[in-house]
């Protein structure tokens, strides 16, 4: 979507027309959920994020700035809702593991990015990024999948632009040696079925 | 080492958003845009008419106050003729 484009449907989303939702709806909407289900590996928490988000943004429809950008404003939006549920879910577990003792905790995840990959590389790289920290995560998926600038990113993320590049540098160290370490010791899953086709 | 895998990122597939939710979504948000797009009509409608008339007497004394000025400058440059 180019800026003239993207102004022009900042104001008519301003004056409340649902035909511009729809176009921004139209161009964010597989982007958006695609980086909110690799972000929290969970299709359900992923759904109601997302879900959420654009709520937000017809919510504050008629108080966006006449330059807003959509792509890091939502994003923006996606991102600091998924830093909420963590927390929330944080808390909720540590006052069930302070009860009982005994909450379940599974540290490895399967993504649903993993199940349906076509072959074993992405395979791979999925479950190499699904297994990363959050911080890494996001970023990598905010520069190199979503595609947006690094200063953007920075936006999003709430920190300096020196700072996303030193955790880009670490995330693609981190994200490298998983890989590494997946190709020596391929991890052995419990019926797991043997590579889905899509 | 990073930038052959960053592009592979950049390959991965999407996901694809489940069309009923989709659709749900969408459905919600029109509804929210349609119903604040009535309230602000209803909270223009309930304004003060002096209120609702502010934009057009402020825009007639800005214009009235140019031409006054203009009209003033023009006097004084003629009464030292430099028309």
């Amino acid at each position: 979507m180019d800026r003239d484009t993207e102004l022009t449907l900042v104001g008519r989303l301003r004056q409340g027309e649902a035909d511009a939702f729809d176009e921004v709806y139209a161009a964010f909407n597989r982007p958006l959920f695609t980086f909110l289900l690799r972000l929290s590996r969970r299709r359900d928490v992923a759904e109601d994020l997302h879900e959420e988000t654009w709520l937000r943004l017809v919510t504050h429809a008629g108080r966006l700035q006449a330059d807003t950008r959509l792509g890091p404003w939502l994003f923006t939006v996606a991102r600091n809702l998924y830093v909420s549920y963590r927390r929330s879910r944080a808390l909720e577990e540590s006052a069930a593991a302070g009860l009982t003792g005994l909450w379940p905790f599974s540290p490895r995840e399967t993504s649903p990015f993993e199940e349906t990959a076509a072959n074993e590389l992405e395979r791979r790289i999925e479950r190499a990024l699904a297994n990363l920290p959050t911080t890494s995560r996001e970023v990598l998926l905010l520069v190199a999948v979503s595609g947006l600038d690094q200063s953007e990113v920075a936006d999003i993320c709430g920190i300096t632009p020196s700072a996303l590049r030193q955790r880009l540098h670490r995330a693609r160290e981190l994200l490298a040696d998983a890989l590494e370490r997946d190709a020596v010791h391929p991890p052995v899953l419990e019926g797991a079925p043997p590579c889905p086709s899509r | 080492m990073s930038e052959p895998l960053i592009r592979r990122l950049g390959e991965l597939p999407a996901a694809e958003p489940d069309i009923r939710r989709t659709e749900h979504i969408r459905k919600r948000c029109h509804a929210r845009l349609a119903r604040q797009k009535k309230t602000r009509r209803r909270l223009v409608s309930r304004m003060p008419t002096s209120e609702r008339m502010a934009p057009v007497w402020q825009s007639a004394i800005a214009v009235l106050g140019f031409v006054y000025l203009t009209q003033v400058i023009l006097i004084a440059l003629a009464v030292y003729g430099l028309t």
